[in-house]
């Protein structure tokens, strides 16, 4: 009798521990998706490509292959071509401009399209389609148009505002009148350069800031409506309450944003270190091949790894989280 | 101050009164209402800030309008140096030529059922993901979940090669080592069917779906407890919890992410082309119509570059059609519910 009473007792006991680990169970049910892909494919497909990497390829018949180690070997061959190293600088560069473009830019129309303003859900409603639309299959059409219209030159009858180089460059400020209003301002000529830069490049920018401004408008809906009330009966101006309550509360997301625009705009296809590194990728004959491109592709996304933890640690020694009690 | 606020009865009946105050006269009440240094500014600001969207709004729109314009074009206008933006000779024969000569109707056909299940099962299993990240605790979930975002940072293109192999030859293992090659079954060539797409998206590894991931975790964390455990002690499961309860308040964010993976499954060029559905027998997606198709070639005329160019507009015109539609059905969910996502914190 007392045997069955402890077994009891024991019963009882397991059955109190389940209740936590049922949970954690049904938890990791309900991510297992994600483990076995990551397990069974993505894990094992990450490791090929850092295989590949350190590898010459020689195919066999049948679609097999035959790895011939070669240590680093790729990695040099892709460090000595110029053009990569040409290519890697200026994307850098390029993708170090753009971050506070884009943030600034985005968190500007975010405050813009959070105010109640005529027509709001139409402006974001436009705002917005570029998220959708400008990805792609669709840029790269736009690309093949706006190659045959800068062909024929100033004469053309479509004017594409989306246009780069020659025939698009004037397309929304000529920068001659943008040089002409800075010079009086005394302004270093590398901000002049780099403000001329946006504002005729403002199109990729408003493109590439869609989900960025979706993210800041997410954050601003979030900020409490009685913090901005108890503001205005302190007599603080639209432009106090902005810096002393609006940029603080929203800090976090310029962080989250600054990071996604980071990863967005170097996974992106359309970046120009991207396109060459796919470009090398069929090029077996001009010192490309899977095997180099693949190690190309890896010294840049260990440089890209780098851009983010700087711009994560230089980002949040200013982020201003608030206390949740 | 004398008695000028004194109301004066008019006119008088049963249930009715009619008063009338001496009141300042219009013009001062105008002035001191619209023309006060606050008001002015508030008025100014006001301009420009509707000023500045209505221009942003022609920055973006404007590209489309030309594309729209171009495509309207006869042949003549652009010869015709002053026809600038409104076609001086409308046709519809581009479009024509486009959709009977360039297989439009098949592309849509191919492209929309390719991203209608990839984007259904991409936002369900996501949903799930994001779902058990937000609300259970279990060991190894911080390790688990930074793989997520692992796995959103390394790019694609990156692992292009080792897609293709191991599509090529289908099998779960690591290098030379395959449990199908284990058991002595074929290794199965996945190149030129959906498969691949499917098993990237059943598995939450397709493009991008570490920030549907992320953003589903950051709506669901949102979501009160209670909610859940109310359902508990009404006697549902964790299963039965997440699609009776969760999944009905969660419509707009899951709308949401669905277009958004719609959306660029639609317009993807990159894994299509990766996983051997492009010039393939059985399928024909929308990314091959791209080209000038042959009846509107002619020889020795002058405005080639830029018929060229809006016979391009036009196919980029009728691929964005479906997603235009469908973008505006539920655009009004895509702010709303990124609002609800409260992504903060």
């Amino acid at each position: 009798m007392t045997e069955v009473k402890r077994r009891k007792v024991h019963r009882r006991r397991r059955k109190a521990i389940s209740l936590d680990r049922k949970k954690a169970r049904a938890g990791w049910l309900f991510v297992l998706p994600f483990i076995i892909g990551l397990i069974l494919i993505y894990l094992p497909i990450v490791f090929d490509s850092l295989n590949y990497s350190f590898n010459k390829i020689i195919p066999l018949k049948g679609g097999a292959y035959e790895l011939n180690p070669v240590g680093f070997g790729n990695y040099q061959k892709a460090l000595q071509d110029p053009e990569f190293t040409k290519v890697l600088v200026s994307g850098i560069k390029d993708l170090v401009f753009d971050i506070p473009a884009i943030v600034i830019f985005s968190l500007f129309v975010a405050v813009l399209l959070n105010k109640k303003i005529f027509g709001r859900a139409a402006f974001r409603a436009i705002f917005f389609i570029p998220v959708i639309l400008s990805t792609g299959l669709i840029s790269e059409i736009s690309h093949s148009a706006m190659a045959g219209e800068s062909y024929m030159g100033q004469t053309g009858a479509v004017d594409d505002g989306s246009g780069q180089g020659a025939s698009g460059a004037e397309g929304i400020v000529a920068a001659t009148d943008f040089r002409w209003l800075f010079q009086n301002m005394q302004v270093g000529s590398g901000l002049l350069e780099y403000v001329t830069g946006i504002v005729n490049d403002i199109y990729n920018i408003i493109n590439r800031s869609g989900v960025q401004m979706l993210i800041f408008l997410a954050g601003l809906q979030s900020i409490s409506p009685a913090i901005y009330e108890s503001c205005s009966i302190d007599g603080a101006t639209g432009w106090e309450t902005f810096w002393k309550i609006t940029f603080p509360m929203i800090s976090p997301m310029i962080l989250v944003n600054a990071i996604y625009t980071v990863i967005d705009s170097f996974t992106s296809s359309d970046s120009q270190i991207m396109t060459f590194i796919s470009s090398k990728y069929g090029d077996v004959m001009g010192g490309g091949g899977p095997e180099i491109s693949t190690a190309m592709s890896w010294i840049y996304f260990a440089i890209v790894i780098g851009i983010i933890a700087l711009v994560a640690a230089v980002l949040s020694a200013y982020v201003f989280y608030q206390r949740r009690d | 101050m004398n008695k000028v606020n004194s109301p004066k009865i008019k006119r008088e009946s049963k249930n009715k009164i009619k008063v009338d105050f001496e009141r300042t006269n219009w013009f001062k009440r105008f002035r001191l209402r619209f023309l006060t240094g606050t008001s002015i500014a508030k008025g100014l600001t006001w301009l420009f800030r509707f000023v500045l969207l209505l221009g942003i709004s022609y920055v973006i729109l404007f590209p489309f309008y030309t594309k729209i314009a171009s495509s309207f074009m006869g042949r003549d206008d652009f010869i015709d140096v002053t026809v600038k933006l409104i076609p001086r000779r409308p046709t519809l024969d581009t479009y024509k030529a486009v959709i009977e000569n360039q297989g439009y109707l098949d592309g849509l056909l191919g492209t929309a059922s390719l991203s209608f299940v990839c984007a259904i099962l991409q936002t369900f299993v996501c949903a799930i993901i994001g779902y058990g990240f937000a609300k259970y605790k279990f060991k190894g979930r911080k390790l688990l979940f930074a793989l997520v975002v692992f796995s959103m940072v390394i790019p694609h293109q990156t692992l292009r090669h080792s897609f293709y192999m191991r599509f090529q030859n289908f099998d779960i293992g690591i290098g030379e080592f395959g449990i199908l090659k284990m058991f002595g079954i074929e290794q199965i060539d996945m190149l030129g069917t959906y498969l691949p797409m499917v098993i990237l998206s059943i598995t939450g590894l397709a493009f991008k779906n570490g920030l549907f991931i992320f953003m589903l975790r950051q709506f669901f964390s949102g979501v009160p407890d209670e909610l859940e455990e109310s359902a508990y002690i009404d006697g549902y499961g964790p299963f039965k919890t997440f699609f009776k309860i969760i999944i009905p308040i969660s419509i707009p964010m899951l709308i949401t992410v669905f277009l958004f993976s719609f959306a660029w499954q639609w317009t993807d060029n990159f894994y299509v082309d990766l996983f051997g559905l492009i010039d393939n027998k059985g399928i024909f997606l929308l990314n091959e119509i791209q080209g000038i198709p042959g009846i509107l070639k002619v020889k020795g005329y002058p405005g080639e570059a830029l018929f060229t160019a809006a016979v391009y507009s036009t196919e980029a015109i009728l691929i964005m059609l479906p997603l235009v539609v469908i973008y505006l059905f539920c655009q009004k969910y895509l702010v709303q519910g990124i609002e609800r996502s409260g992504i903060v914190g």
